[in-house]
């Protein structure tokens, strides 16, 4: 970029090509519906370019790009709004698939989870996420229904109290 | 058009660009909004008849400085928002310093004043006045910066719309110090940071649809 801002189209033309790429990705994932990724591409290679003076020497670069990214995103989606150009229908591919949200929650919760002892684990699992009753987790496990619901007290205490959040820490 | 031959275009049109020149075009836009902001105050209030005396006093200085130290941080911070991804925070901590000054010798100028000048020393004669004054000689400033704001790349409009207005308000301000004959600092430490605060409001509000960029 320093060399762009210099005048040395070489290098600024590989820049961009290599930007194009990033760009690419960037708004693959998130473009909103009725609105060509590629325009937004280029919509913002362009911003990249006439707005290069406010690029400061020695900032990220791809902080900077990526905020103008960004920029250009909210840009197309404000406008989608204010025109209301974008059929209804259409909406269903802003949202993520249904499994994907899940899938990641799933992924998290294996991670805040992964601290607790296996049968504690095990047992928060059974009750509180698969909706079984503390009798049935107590006979599955072969323990006491009072046991259950001591070490499930327990493990969500314990999770509150690493990563906040329990209804306790609230007021 | 395919994206390569944008690319090809963009770098076949590529003059080189001076370090700095985000940085003068604000200060282009202010400067410009200053010169009818100053304009506008010579022909609607005219300086302050005692002008050549009034310099010889600090309060005058109190007045300029605070008004002016403001400004220019405001602006420096407005600089670092116009341009993406570039952190502001640290900056425009600094923005309150010059308040918290006047904001002392305020409460150290009222403790030792004598109860009956209170009144005078918080109203001034014109404090009913003052803060619309500097909205008005403020605005050309914020459509100045503005005008220079658009032209680069803000992406937090809300606080750049917000700095934009705090450094018309501020350099607005230290152009009606040139009007302005209240000597207290009570009341500059109310009345002209009520000036500025409208100018800055005005810019936030404003900030979010006039700063938006194509």
């Amino acid at each position: 970029m320093l060399a762009g801002l210099a005048g040395e189209a070489g290098p600024y033309r590989r820049l961009l090509d290599e930007l194009s790429g990033l760009l690419r990705g960037y708004y693959g994932r998130r473009c909103p519906p009725g609105v060509d990724a590629e325009d937004l591409v280029q919509e913002t290679l362009i911003a990249v370019h006439t707005r290069r003076a406010t690029y400061d020497a020695g900032q990220p670069f791809t902080a900077w790009a990526y905020a103008i990214a960004r920029y250009k995103l909210i840009d197309a989606l404000r406008r989608g709004r204010a025109h209301l150009r974008a059929p209804l229908e259409a909406a269903d591919a802003l949202f993520v698939p249904a499994g994907a949200d899940a899938a990641m929650a799933r992924r998290d919760l294996d991670r805040v989870m992964a601290d607790l002892p296996a049968r504690t684990r095990d047992l928060i699992r059974d009750v509180k996420i698969a909706g079984l009753s503390t009798r049935e987790a107590a006979e599955k496990h072969g323990m006491s229904e009072t046991a259950v619901k001591v070490a499930v007290h327990r493990g969500l205490k314990s999770l509150g109290g690493k990563y906040g959040g329990s209804p306790g820490d609230e007021d | 058009m395919k994206t390569d031959e944008l690319i090809q275009n963009l770098s076949g049109d590529l003059a080189p660009v001076a370090p700095g020149a985000a940085a003068r075009r604000v200060a282009l836009g202010l400067g410009g909004g200053a010169v009818v902001a100053t304009a506008v105050m010579l022909a609607w209030l005219g300086l302050r008849p005692d002008l050549a005396q009034a310099v010889t006093t600090t309060m005058f200085w109190m007045k300029f400085g605070y008004a002016v130290a403001t400004g220019l941080i405001l602006a420096a911070v407005l600089i670092r928002l116009a341009k993406p991804a570039v952190p502001a925070g640290a900056l425009a901590a600094f923005a309150g310093a010059p308040l918290a000054v006047v904001i002392v010798m305020a409460l150290v100028r009222f403790a030792n004043a004598p109860p009956e000048t209170h009144r005078a020393l918080l109203m001034g004669h014109s404090s009913s006045l003052c803060p619309w004054r500097i909205l008005v000689i403020g605005l050309p400033l914020l459509v100045g910066a503005v005008w220079a704001v658009r032209g680069l790349a803000p992406t937090r409009l809300l606080l750049a719309g917000l700095a934009a207005g705090g450094a018309a308000g501020g350099l607005g301000a230290a152009i009606y110090a040139f009007a302005c004959n209240e000597t207290s600092a009570p009341f500059l430490a109310i009345w002209y940071t009520l000036g500025m605060a409208l100018v800055a409001a005005l810019g936030a509000l404003g900030g979010s649809r006039l700063l938006r960029w194509r």
